[in-house]
């Protein structure tokens, strides 16, 4: 790693004099940092458990969705992989689409003035009424579902991809002018890494939705076998909240997971810019 | 023949929307022969950055002629003559200081044109050692000289600066300008230069452009007969003040005939 970028600034990078006194003052601001969060989540489940023990229907004891968790892995990873496969496609469908749409629209106003409108009407439209349509028209199959996580992923992705082909300085495209680069030229070596920052800004958003998508999508498939959002309609059905929970507990961590790897991301290729300093 | 010189001949272009009674630029007549250092001065809105960019093929003009060297500003860009400093160092920074010094062997490939070694034209800028740093990690001086060897990379016929200095302290604008200078004695190329500083104008040029405003127009053209190459002793030296005094008494009257009404009025 460090020799493939030497001269890339660490973000951790250490200012002002090394010392005893900085590293004993670092460390007790990282227990600041901890602290807040550690104590809420504690209260938290002090409380759910107070909730649980007297009322096992509203909410499962924290203990029951653990051994549920512990006892199968192999059912709750089989599942979260049936559901992240759904959304990671429905993203790289979704997100590529509007990507390479953005290009087009940039260079060619009038395909900008005739899209724009039709992606604003499919973005306020509530996809998940599409959904049972779509199920109709494709099956049980992956296919629906798919597409139900591209069209939500599709608009974000658009806007900010829009946005960030545009946003060039000025000064620089005089530059380019001056220089008489060609279209392509100054699409592929000035807006489009121009538009990173904004592209990135788009997944982080979108990485989350894609869940969204997939899990709605699994709940209208009725007939669907696999996936969290279906084990958790069926074990919803069945009155077991501790397989909902669970369900529920394996999705919080998918998200979690995308957002740390699209902070990876960032860290890496936009270290050149003004968020990451 | 124009070959060797950029000859501006009743030039006027207004923009749209504004005042067609007060063009940005008005009958503007100018000529700089091959090789001179000229630069652009005036008040703000005089136009001197407009006629920068119509000289640049960066935007076009309504009616007169614009020739550089024989050929149209346009032509001059299709053919990577034409270098260009604007204000803010316009550096990519996603692309290390070489990279960017190399930018323009990268783009318009078709002008055939070749370019310089970009660690020889960081050598002259003073900057070898920061090859391989990012612009984020550079201060502004550091960034407007990588903008400038940038500027010279193509050996260009014209170099254009629009007050590229005018962000930096003293200190670093004055050894930027000396740096300037000694690039230039060395590339013998034709400089255009906007300013809004007297000192800088009269430091570095071999004729300074006077321009006053509504409509911007050439007020007075005056010729800087210091001795060259300008080092720290003629920069600092007594004929500098005089010429500097000759240009703002010049600039003076150019403010009074292009003052906005509004402008007179005493707070």
């Amino acid at each position: 790693m460090a020799t493939q970028t030497p001269a890339r600034p660490r973000p951790d990078r250490e200012e002002g004099p090394r010392g005893a006194a900085p590293r004993v003052r670092r460390r007790l601001f990282g227990i600041g940092l901890w602290m807040p969060a550690t104590v809420a989540v504690l209260l938290c489940g002090l409380a759910w458990t107070a909730v649980a023990e007297d009322q096992p229907y509203l909410l499962p004891p924290l203990r029951e969705v653990g051994t549920v968790l512990v006892e199968d892995p192999g059912l709750f990873l089989g599942n979260a992989w049936s559901t992240l496969r759904i959304a990671l496609l429905g993203v790289s469908f979704g997100a590529g689409t509007a990507f390479v749409l953005s290009l087009v629209m940039s260079e060619v106003p009038v395909v900008r003035r005739a899209i724009m409108p039709l992606a604003v009407v499919l973005n306020v439209t509530p996809v998940v009424a599409l959904a049972p349509a779509l199920v109709v028209a494709f099956g049980f199959g992956m296919a629906p579902k798919v597409i139900v996580t591209a069209i939500i992923t599709f608009f974000p992705v658009l806007i900010n991809m829009t946005t960030g082909l545009r946003s060039v300085p000025v000064p620089v495209l005089h530059v380019f002018s001056t220089l008489h680069a060609s279209r392509l030229e100054v699409l592929l070596r000035l807006r489009v890494p121009s538009s990173l920052p904004y592209a990135l800004a788009a997944l982080r958003v979108v990485f989350p939705l894609s869940i969204v998508g997939a899990v709605v999508a699994e709940f209208v498939a009725a007939g669907s076998s696999s996936g969290l959002g279906t084990m958790i309609r069926t074990s919803a059905a069945t009155a077991r909240l501790e397989y909902v929970y669970a369900a529920i507990a394996c999705l919080a961590a998918m998200g979690v997971l995308m957002l740390a790897l699209i902070t990876v991301l960032e860290r890496r290729l936009l270290f050149w810019h003004e968020s990451q300093q | 023949m124009t070959g060797d010189r950029i000859e501006v001949r009743g030039l006027t272009k207004a923009y749209e929307g504004a005042d067609p009674l007060r063009p940005a630029l008005h009958d503007v007549d100018l000529e700089i022969p091959r090789g001179r250092f000229v630069s652009l001065i005036g008040p703000s809105g005089c136009g001197k950055s407009t006629l920068l960019r119509v000289v640049a093929g960066l935007e076009r003009h309504d009616t007169g002629t614009v020739s550089v060297f024989g050929s149209t500003p346009e032509r001059m860009a299709a053919a990577k003559a034409v270098g260009l400093v604007p204000q803010s160092p316009a550096l990519l920074p996603w692309q290390n200081v070489r990279r960017n010094v190399s930018l323009p062997s990268r783009v318009n490939r078709r002008a055939g044109r070749g370019s310089e070694d970009p660690d020889l034209l960081l050598r002259m800028v003073g900057l070898e050692d920061a090859a391989r740093k990012y612009p984020h990690e550079l201060s502004g001086g550091m960034r407007q000289r990588v903008a400038i060897a940038r500027a010279f990379g193509i050996r260009p016929d014209l170099l254009l600066m629009d007050e590229p200095f005018s962000a930096l302290d003293e200190f670093t604008r004055e050894a930027l300008q000396l740096q300037l200078l000694g690039l230039w004695e060395r590339m013998s190329t034709t400089v255009l230069f906007v300013t809004h500083s007297v000192r800088e104008a009269v430091t570095l040029s071999d004729t300074v452009v006077v321009m006053s405003a509504r409509p911007g127009r050439v007020h007075e053209v005056l010729d800087v007969d210091l001795p060259r190459p300008r080092d720290r002793g003629v920069v600092t030296g007594p004929r500098l003040h005089v010429l500097e005094d000759r240009v703002r008494a010049s600039l003076q009257t150019a403010w009074e005939a292009g003052a906005a009404p509004d402008d007179l009025v005493p707070l």
